[in-house]
């Protein structure tokens, strides 16, 4: 009996250790978790930062300190760049290791090995995609260049001096979360880095469904509804501006016509715009007569942020601004003499082929008439709890063939726009040197080093925005962009024939750009780049004309700008698309038909100023409004089972709205009776206040844009309680202050050079990684409170200031 | 007498040892000295629930308990600003009920090793 109780007491005590040291699903390992000497709670971090620190370090050349701000920006002064990077890698890690470790595991498909066969999808994707062959290339490109390649070493180096000298129980929460361990940085993951933002950026495509749509109406139906020139434009490079080049010969197309296959899978409809906004002043406009510069990239939100702060300083450089987690380097920012910024340009730098193999085998395709070898690549997909998956992608020489009939996922949205049995034409496949451009720039002092740096950059293409002390201001939309005929890549292509491979490159001295023009500023918000004169292609769709064409609007009559006129620029939530439509919405309803509610909505929008604020009710309902006149006017035409097609863009609607009342586009086929714009006004009307009465209740607080939008900023990896709280802010896609749900300004930036350079900055988090640091989050309120931060900038480490709060020696072991 | 050696002998070796060693300390401690298997069991219990309530408040009272709080919202605890005392007692709890249970186990085998050396 004793004996008994014995055994029966051992085995429930041993149980339990054992399921409190296992991870179920994605809970963690209870007990290991909520031990408060090795778990979560070791995350908890003080307030309070030690004031001084010394670390000993393997591979420092020499000595390096760290003098850290009130938002423990770092603030780094090397005395060689080795060591510069080297410290930038440790500091980063120090703060974004886990960060650092889930990025590179997303891009280069590996999440499966830590969270299991939940992610194998994802993976596989990112593989077929051809993720990991794009970073092979493009790492080897940097490794020719020595300088690139003594910093991602030296930054991997960092990371790595950072990460031997963790115990477990310093690990960032998520790895005791989701219960692994980091690994050590390679040089290639910074390449990942940029290949993550290359398929955030340029990784969208719609092909597929404009193939569709040339399917079912033809050719004069895709010129009236998708022009290859839009109704409203305000172009980048001001129109007019002249091109100083000799143009080299443009390709022909072929002369079949494009194919009429019909393309099955479920749609998705790709979302307008990415909403990033730069505006560069000449001193002729600001209060100091030296130049000014502003950048807010937008991007889907997330912490911890997306971005870092961090000053730089060696040798031959003295640069602040913003890093990317995982690339050396500032990638936003400024230095005594210049400052820099960019936003994303849209170029056609994505194209799918259709490949015909000669059998199953898939060992061969036909191309140039005649047979040619495919390229087989082996992907190798760990899965932590489950078999390794070992995945064949078959690569033509335009690039992998990324879903067969057979492979194609179906419930995994991402690759609802991917057509089967077609190769992928990618930018991010190709080799570039992309870092060397930002090392030059961090180090540029005018005009000249600007364009030299720009040379060498390749993807993702950006509008580089330029100011210098020497009243220099130029804009750039830069990258390589395809040499094509024109719209070459509207349309899926037949990979057999040579005519559609891309013809090499737009020369990079020939891409658009413009120097101090006649307005005294210039400008970019992802809209087209240049007017009809430019001789090339770029794409046919850019972002619409509305951000571009406020900004412009205001900075024309703006004179002696300070910091402030800028910066309530980019928090300007006024609507464009508003001040077109909404009189000839509003002329087409009837007043005295309208039920209460209905009323009330109709008065506040008369009188209505326009402005996406957080308090008001009138931004809802025309939001709202928009998005039921869109489906309403295009669902019967576009929604079709089975045969997947995209709506045409919102400027298009807009020229419909005003210019052609009596459209045949506006008659709903599904009755029988023929509709007019105002029917379809008056019935999108009706149901806008029906659907927000049914989801808010009768017009109150509830129904205020703030409450309706939601803004918030997630966790990286969505775990609860990791995000921002619930922010009540204005913001619309089509304002200047592009902010949705959490897709929003990253970065807001403005820098005033002369003779000693001023800089303000904020984003919306903080510099810390970790959800249990105080600087996690801080500079969010400053952030959705619309103002901005003075940056910290140092000549000398030992220059007294005030704002200085610890300070960080190292030196070599 | 057991809870203070159970207390402070884990205090000091979970420093360097992983969460586990709780359950062979209080194991070997209650198959020395235990009186009975209430005794045993509530001693290795609440020496384990103070230690780790006392080493997460270590961590938690500097840290104006914002991490507790994010992980109470990350279980979907109830109680918005007081969730973390909900995450607090759950950590004690399962310390507790470790030690508790390999406390009785080791009272169990001494009662065992005893008949079989009459």
């Amino acid at each position: 009996m004793k004996v008994a109780k014995a055994i029966t007491s051992v085995v429930i005590a041993l149980s339990l250790l054992i399921l409190l040291n296992t991870k179920f699903g994605s809970i963690p390992p209870l007990a290991k978790f909520l031990d408060p000497f090795h778990g979560f709670w070791k995350n908890a971090e003080s307030k309070t930062k030690p004031k001084k620190e010394n670390l000993k370090l393997a591979g420092l050349r020499d000595k390096v300190e760290i003098l850290f701000d009130e938002q423990m920006i770092p603030h780094i002064f090397a005395k060689n760049n080795y060591d510069l990077y080297y410290a930038q890698g440790y500091i980063t890690a120090k703060d974004r290791l886990w960060q650092l470790d889930f990025q590179t595991r997303y891009a280069s498909g590996r999440l499966s090995e830590v969270v299991g066969s939940k992610a194998i999808e994802l993976d596989r994707y990112q593989r077929r995609m051809g993720m990991v062959y794009g970073a092979e290339n493009t790492l080897l490109k940097m490794e020719r260049s020595p300088q690139i390649k003594e910093m991602i070493e030296a930054y991997a180096d960092g990371i790595n001096a950072y990460i031997h000298s963790l115990k477990p129980a310093d690990y960032p929460i998520e790895f005791k979360i989701l219960d692994y361990q980091p690994e050590d940085w390679k040089p290639i993951n910074s390449a990942f880095l940029l290949k993550i933002m290359s398929a955030t950026l340029t990784g969208g495509s719609d092909q597929f469904y404009m193939s569709n749509i040339l399917n079912k109406y033809g050719i004069d139906v895709v010129k009236e509804l998708f022009p290859n020139y839009p109704f409203g434009e305000d172009p980048i490079i001001p129109k007019g501006t002249k091109w100083d080049f000799k143009p080299i010969n443009i390709p022909q197309p072929p002369t079949n016509a494009p194919e009429g296959t019909v393309y099955h899978q479920t749609t998705k409809q790709i979302d307008e715009g990415i909403g990033s906004n730069n505006w560069a002043l000449s001193g002729k406009k600001t209060v100091s007569g030296y130049p000014m510069l502003a950048n807010d990239p937008h991007l889907n939100l997330s912490l911890p942020s997306i971005w870092y702060q961090i000053q730089t300083i060696s040798n031959d450089v003295n640069a602040y601004g913003v890093s990317l987690p995982g690339s050396p380097g500032i990638i936003i920012g400024f230095n005594t003499n210049i400052a820099w910024g960019v936003t994303n340009v849209g170029a056609a730098v994505m194209d799918w082929y259709r490949i015909r193999f000669k059998d199953d085998s898939k060992k061969e395709y036909w191309y140039n008439n005649q047979w040619n070898p495919t390229k087989p690549r082996m992907e190798t997909i760990t899965v932590r709890g489950g078999k390794t998956i070992i995945d064949t992608v078959y690569y033509t020489h335009h690039g992998p063939v990324v879903y067969t009939d057979n492979l194609q996922p179906k419930n995994f949205s991402k690759c609802d726009n991917i057509p089967t049995g077609h190769a992928l034409r990618w930018i991010a496949h190709d080799p570039s040197n992309d870092i060397e451009t930002f090392y030059l720039l961090n180090r540029a002092r005018n005009y000249t080093d600007y364009r030299a740096a720009l040379t060498h950059y390749t993807a993702p293409a950006q509008n580089f925005i330029f100011a210098s002390v020497d009243n220099d201001i130029a804009i750039t939309p830069s990258g390589y962009f395809p040499l094509k005929w024109n719209q070459q890549g509207k349309f899926l292509m037949d990979g057999c024939d040579p005519l559609n491979d891309w013809h090499g490159r737009v020369p990079a001295d020939q891409n658009p750009t413009v120097k101090n023009p006649p307005r005294n500023f210039v400008s970019s918000a992802n809209q087209r780049p240049t007017d009809a004169t430019y001789p090339y292609y770029l794409n046919w769709e850019f972002a619409g004309y509305e951000r571009a064409h406020r900004i412009n609007n205001r900075l024309s009559v703006m004179t002696r700008a300070n910091v402030d006129s800028l910066r309530n620029l980019q928090n300007d939530n006024y609507s464009i698309w508003a001040e077109n439509v909404l009189p000839t919405l509003l002329q087409a309803i009837d007043p005295k038909s309208l039920n209460q509610t209905e009323a009330k909505g109709f008065e506040l929008l008369k009188k209505w100023d326009k402005y996406f604020t957080a308090e008001s009710i009138a931004a809802s309902i025309a939001e709202m409004w928009q998005k039921m006149l869109d489906k309403a006017t295009w669902s019967d035409k576009f929604d079709i089972p089975n045969m997947p097609m995209r709506y045409p863009s919102k400027d298009k609607l807009v020229e419909l709205l005003l210019r052609e009342p009596n459209s045949k586009w506006f008659d709903n086929t599904k009755t029988p009776q023929r509709e007019t714009r105002d029917d379809i006004i008056r019935t999108s009307y009706r149901l806008t206040i029906d659907t927000l009465q049914r989801k808010y209740g009768p017009i109150s607080q509830q129904w205020t844009w703030g409450n309706v939008k939601h803004t918030n900023v997630p966790h990286l990896a969505k775990i609860t309680g990791f995000g921002s709280k619930f922010l009540n802010i204005g913001g619309s896609k089509l304002s200047i202050n592009a902010l949705n749900e959490s897709n929003g300004p990253s970065w807001r930036m403005i820098v005033a050079l002369g003779k000693q350079v001023k800089a303000y900055g904020i984003f919306p988090g903080g510099e810390s990684g970790n959800p249990g640091s105080f600087y996690y989050d801080d500079m969010i309120d400053t952030w959705s409170n619309g103002k901005l931060n003075e940056l910290v900038y140092l000549k000398s480490k030992d220059e007294p200031c005030k704002q200085i709060i610890a300070k960080w020696e190292m030196s070599r072991k | 007498m057991l809870f203070l050696l159970i207390i402070v002998t884990c205090l000091i070796l979970q420093f360097f040892l992983p969460w586990w060693i709780i359950g062979i300390i209080t194991f070997l401690f209650a198959s020395w000295i235990s009186k009975g298997a209430f005794q045993a069991f509530c001693s290795g219990f609440l020496a384990l629930f103070t230690l780790w309530v006392g080493m997460g408040l270590v961590h938690s009272i500097p840290n104006n308990h914002l991490l507790a709080g994010r992980i109470g919202q990350m279980l979907t605890l109830p109680g918005q600003n007081y969730n973390w005392m909900i995450v607090l007692f759950i950590t004690g709890l399962i310390g507790g009920l470790v030690a508790g249970f390999s406390a009785l186990a080791g009272f169990y085998c001494r009662k065992a090793f005893e008949r079989s050396t009459k």
